[in-house]
């Protein structure tokens, strides 16, 4: 099923800010990523399970805070202890967790609908990044995650590439236009590129 | 503004946190009597000490856990944090 976007009505292609004078493949880009699906995948406390032997699409889950696991298709992000948050373009991806993950020590949810996820890439990603969050991202590199705020806005950052900093940022859906307007209005200053 | 040691996450601005009051309040056994005077100092009764004070927090913005902060309440300087089932 396709997923209403959260942005639709909010995001706009163009160039905005302060991009004169910069050559336009530097400048910084923002687009909306949608069409993904997104689980919350948590161990129960009384699950003996040892997560090390399990896999989703290839991918193990990383029991270290604000560790990724990545492949083209899905990404497994580390959210708290046991808790695992899935986001992937496989439509079908729901299969392999039913399959792999059992009921009785695993509680799943889908929150597809319920996030807006905003990539921004280019030089000054993480200066925009920089303006509203109080997380320290000097150390922060590729398949690095970490929940923390934006202007007072909950949110998961997940660095993609280091060399292009890329990174996926993922709110709430209901705090959406006030996140947008957040990231935007703080990229002003740099100039950035709406796609 | 403090940093905080979140057992879990690591250093992180108090931005990320709530506080959640003091930690070394026990509430009375349950099917026990408790006496008025009991179940008062268990709601309301604090001590609010000027020192070393063990705290709850909760990393709200972050992995959602709660943990136990032993913190100073005259400097601010946090000296342990530990998760919620360790000691001191």
């Amino acid at each position: 099923m396709k997923r209403n976007s959260p942005l639709k009505n909010l995001h706009q292609t163009g160039l905005y800010g302060n991009y004169k004078n910069q050559n336009e493949n530097d400048l910084l880009v923002i687009r909306e990523i949608t069409n993904l699906k997104i689980f919350q995948i948590v161990q129960y406390k009384s699950s003996t399970l040892n997560i090390d032997s399990l896999k989703l699409d290839g991918l193990s889950f990383p029991v270290h805070a604000g560790f990724v696991e990545a492949s083209d298709t899905t990404r497994v992000q580390w959210n708290a202890p046991n808790t695992w948050i899935i986001i992937s373009s496989n439509e079908n991806i729901i299969d392999d967790i039913i399959k792999n993950f059992h009921e009785n020590d695993f509680a799943i949810t889908d929150q597809s609908h319920s996030r807006a996820i905003i990539q921004i890439e280019g030089k000054k990603a993480l200066d925009v990044i920089k303006k509203g969050s109080p997380l320290n991202l000097n150390d922060f590199k590729k398949n690095n995650c970490a929940n923390s705020i934006y202007h007072g806005i909950t949110i998961s950052i997940d660095m993609l590439d280091d060399d292009l900093n890329k990174f996926n940022i993922m709110a709430l859906r209901s705090f959406t236009g006030s996140f947008h307007h957040a990231i935007t209005d703080a990229a002003l200053e740099f100039g950035y590129k709406g796609l | 503004m403090l940093e905080i040691r979140c057992p879990y996450c690591g250093n992180r601005s108090q931005n990320e946190f709530a506080y959640g009051g003091d930690a070394t309040i026990k509430r009375p056994e349950l099917n026990t009597e408790v006496t008025d005077q009991e179940w008062d100092n268990f709601v309301y009764y604090r001590k609010n000490p000027r020192g070393n004070h063990l705290e709850l927090w909760h990393h709200i913005s972050g992995c959602r856990q709660w943990f136990k902060v032993h913190r100073n309440t005259a400097t601010h300087e946090i000296l342990k944090t530990l998760e919620m089932k360790e000691n001191l």
